[in-house]
């Protein structure tokens, strides 16, 4: 079954290359948005092609189910600028697009080089994590980080909520 | 090209895409669409490094995991500062909101 890992991967690189190009080129946001979606189904079919199942579905769950609707939410609720529809983003010319490839070229190519080069032999594919040494992992080595990122998250909630109950001031 | 090169460019190409966006977009709320993409792209690349490699595994899934709850932990806090800046300068998008004169 080998052979089909190729095309497998093919197609998943070009959801992303579609979505991402989606994403950054896009003029309304609303579709810049399906654009990452579309980029993080891609990232999940990687994550199953590398056969670790259980950060797949974790990707689908957390980013196509709660962070795209943030930012959903985060487009319908700012007003547009000069009067134009909702979520649209003012034209941009082809410069602004010239300097970003620009400034992303120079470390893209260094990581590719390197990369490329610096590459180890192949390996065989390790058998799939169990989820319960995923989960033992998480309470022993990481248990520090879990609950670092645990208050981050409340932290994020608590100020989320506290900036959305700033009164408006008058300018 | 062994896997493991492939799933790198991959997530490079997560890297270039971001950074094109982020430097071209024009308003806030663009600007964090092209850090998730930026985000998922170091993912990628984390979980490629460990499942491909003799690293540990369950440390470099659970790598990628805590990157997922930052990132949706930013998504919040970026939320919430987006729609105070909107609400006090009355746009989101980057070249409208400075208050110097200049």
């Amino acid at each position: 079954m080998d052979f089909l890992a190729y095309p497998a991967y093919g197609l998943y690189l070009l959801l992303i290359l579609a979505g991402g190009l989606g994403a950054v080129l896009a003029q309304s946001l609303v579709r810049a948005l399906m654009g990452l979606i579309l980029t993080l189904f891609g990232v999940a079919g990687m994550y199953l092609l590398m056969s670790a199942p259980f950060l797949a579905f974790m990707q689908i769950l957390i980013y196509v189910g709660a962070v795209s609707v943030l930012i959903f939410f985060a487009i319908m609720l700012t007003r547009p600028s000069d009067g134009g529809e909702a979520g649209q983003e003012g034209s941009r010319g082809l410069g602004r697009i010239v300097l970003g490839v620009i400034a992303g070229l120079a470390p893209v190519a260094i990581l590719a080089w390197a990369v490329v080069k610096k590459s180890p032999t192949d390996l065989p594919l390790k058998p799939e994590a169990s989820l319960a040494s995923l989960g033992q992992y998480l309470t022993g080595p990481y248990a520090l980080a879990f609950e670092l990122i645990s208050v981050a998250l409340l932290a994020a909630m608590a100020g989320a909520v506290l900036l959305g109950f700033e009164r408006r001031r008058p300018r | 090209m062994t896997p493991l090169t492939l799933f790198h460019l991959a997530a490079l190409l997560l890297l270039g895409l971001g950074i094109v966006g982020i430097v071209s977009r024009r308003s806030l709320v663009g600007m964090l669409i092209s850090v998730e993409l930026m985000l998922n792209g170091a993912g990628l690349a984390l979980v490629a490094s460990a499942r491909l490699t003799p690293a540990v595994d369950e440390l470099g899934q659970l790598g990628a995991l805590l990157v997922m709850g930052l990132a949706a932990a930013e998504a919040t806090l970026v939320l919430a500062i987006i729609l105070v800046v909107a609400r006090r300068l009355g746009s989101s998008e980057t070249a409208r909101v400075s208050e110097l004169k200049g």
